[in-house]
């Protein structure tokens, strides 16, 4: 089934079109990567689906539900969850309470249920050791894991990630894929992921769409993009203005 | 959980060892410290979780000491039963008030509040008929507890003092809520908040209305105090005077909330020699804090503690105030 699909969505600032007629569609447990350029619209199409923004044509639905004009935090509880491109932590809380802010987007639990529930996210994600400290003290890859450990708290059906890996070292980022493997394996969840790092991107999406100034230029499998002359275009630039240079 | 028993238990000690010692007049005074201490711990709610700069606190201390006074004196209503309307009424007008105002941010928001404060000074002076205009309310009946009156300097700290208690716990517990994390998150980073499932809008509004209830019950405490409103009692003046104290004290902490009220109501009467001199000496002394001790006095208190700390490995650091469970 599709839990994900935003269609026809463009959003115009002012004379700049940001985005034009995009649709997008996430399968249930799909693994997406939206890739592009700098300045391709990858970010703004976050902002769209996560109610950030609001489109300027287009409707999205959320599990079936039209989500167009529902606030962030209505969306959120729908099922819809993001980590941001440099990591949004709640500085003055420490670990455990900024995951248990996130745990608190499930009804209904009590007090204790929530921290039991933060407790057990962070020791799924290999920081239960971290819990008591308070987040200025982590390091900016603990900051990363611990933003998206609070987004899974909060039980996402479609899990948004703005450029993860981003800032990491290559240790990091190779941890940072072997916990988002243990996460799809542990949880039904689809992943949308905007990455620049290539190398990443391929080994874990299972569909790629790449955006070129706003507009979708393709779309398929790692392979059949990696060949692609339109996104070879894109990334290269054409053979003559590459040679005209 | 027990650091904060113990904290409440050394409070009433302390008030209650106070009240039995001190002159008539530091009694008074302590009396208008606690009354602050109710506002300010409110106060906390808005701007020390929620991050709103709030200068019309003093309006809503108001609009409970009036509702309070005009029940009581024009329509017999005992205190205690008037308080009820006084307290839920505030909120009611926090939360109406707060939903146009609170889009706004910052020092848009300060100004804002800060006009809110004169505009009901403005209808406290002039709707004469209601509110006794600059003459104001007088002969409000004081509160007696089964049938013991509460009159007097003495009596009326022991009632002071437990209200303090009671709404103190009741912050302490809302501070370590869902609730209160939701307010702390809003102040920390508003997108971020909405992104884990925050309603943004109604947190901030309830975190508005949850400091105009403490504010409306400090007013009552106020009124039955003195016997008599006016609007000076509630001018915008007061609501600087309210933040002044929760940031002299420590802003997001309730122990700041009440160190700063008691500090602000006494420093005055301790610096007399100053004479006119008095208010400079404010105005420096709140710079040096704002610069040197921006966490104010219970943010610094902590920071002594923590060398001791340090010897420990990072991780086994014990957490600060904000990490407890």
């Amino acid at each position: 089934m599709t839990i994900l699909r935003a269609q026809g969505i463009s959003k115009r600032y002012g004379g700049l079109l940001a985005l034009s007629e995009v649709d997008v569609t996430v399968e249930d447990n799909e693994f997406v990567a939206l890739i592009g350029p700098n300045g391709a619209g990858k970010s703004t199409l976050l902002n769209v689906l996560t109610g950030l923004a609001s489109p300027t044509t287009g409707t999205i639905e959320l599990a079936g539900q039209p989500v167009t004009k529902a606030s962030t935090h209505a969306r959120i509880r729908a099922g819809l969850g993001r980590t941001f491109q440099h990591g949004r932590l709640f500085d003055r809380l420490s670990v455990l309470e900024n995951v248990m802010v996130g745990a608190a987007n499930r009804p209904g639990r009590s007090e204790a249920q929530l921290e039991a529930a933060a407790r057990e996210s962070l020791a799924r994600m290999g920081l239960a050791h971290l819990a008591p400290l308070p987040v200025s003290s982590l390091t900016y890859g603990n900051r990363r894991m611990v933003e998206l450990t609070r987004a899974l708290a909060g039980g996402p059906r479609v899990l948004l990630l703005d450029e993860p890996a981003a800032g990491l070292n290559s240790g990091e980022v190779e941890d940072l894929m072997a916990r988002l493997r243990a996460i799809r394996a542990e949880h039904r969840l689809a992943v949308v992921l905007i990455e620049h790092n290539m190398g990443m991107v391929m080994r874990l999406a299972e569909r790629i769409a790449v955006l070129n100034f706003g507009r979708k230029i393709a779309e398929g499998t790692p392979a059949a993009i990696q060949t692609d002359p339109a996104v070879l275009e894109a990334y290269l630039g054409s053979g003559s203005s590459y040679a005209a240079r | 959980m027990a650091l904060r028993a113990l904290a409440l238990a050394a409070f009433l000690a302390i008030g209650f060892a106070l009240s039995l010692s001190v002159s008539e007049y530091s009694l008074r005074l302590l009396n208008l410290a606690a009354i602050s201490a109710t506002a300010v711990i409110g106060l906390n709610f808005a701007f020390g979780y929620a991050g709103l700069i709030s200068l019309g606190h003093s309006a809503f201390m108001g609009l409970g000491a009036y509702i309070l006074a005009i029940l009581t004196t024009q329509a017999g209503w005992s205190p205690w039963l008037a308080a009820l309307p006084a307290i839920l009424g505030t909120g009611l007008a926090a939360i109406l008030i707060g939903v146009p105002l609170l889009r706004l941010k910052g020092h848009y928001l300060a100004l804002a509040t800060l006009g809110l404060n004169v505009s009901f000074g403005i209808v406290a002076a002039n709707w004469i008929e209601v509110t006794g205009g600059t003459n104001g309310i007088s002969k409000i009946p004081g509160v007696s507890v089964l049938g013991h009156s509460l009159e007097g300097e003495r009596p009326f700290l022991w009632l002071a003092l437990v209200v303090i208690a009671v709404l103190a716990v009741a912050a302490s517990l809302i501070q370590r809520s869902r609730y209160g994390r939701a307010m702390m998150a809003v102040r920390d980073d508003e997108t971020a908040a909405a992104m884990t499932g925050i309603n943004v809008t109604a947190t901030k509004v309830a975190a508005f209305a949850l400091s105009a209830v403490y504010a409306a019950v400090a007013g009552c405490l106020f009124a039955a105090h003195v016997h008599f409103i006016s609007p000076d009692d509630f001018n915008f003046a007061h609501s600087i005077t309210f933040l002044s104290m929760l940031i002299v004290g420590g802003e997001g902490t309730i122990a700041g909330a009440i160190i700063g009220a008691v500090l602000l109501t006494f420093l005055p009467e301790w610096l007399r020699v100053l004479g006119e001199s008095y208010l400079a000496f404010f105005g420096l002394m709140m710079l040096a804090i704002l610069i040197f001790m921006p966490t104010g006095i219970v943010g610094l208190l902590s920071r002594l503690r923590r060398p001791a700390r340090s010897e420990a490995p990072a991780a086994l650091v014990a957490p600060g105030e904000g990490a407890r469970p």
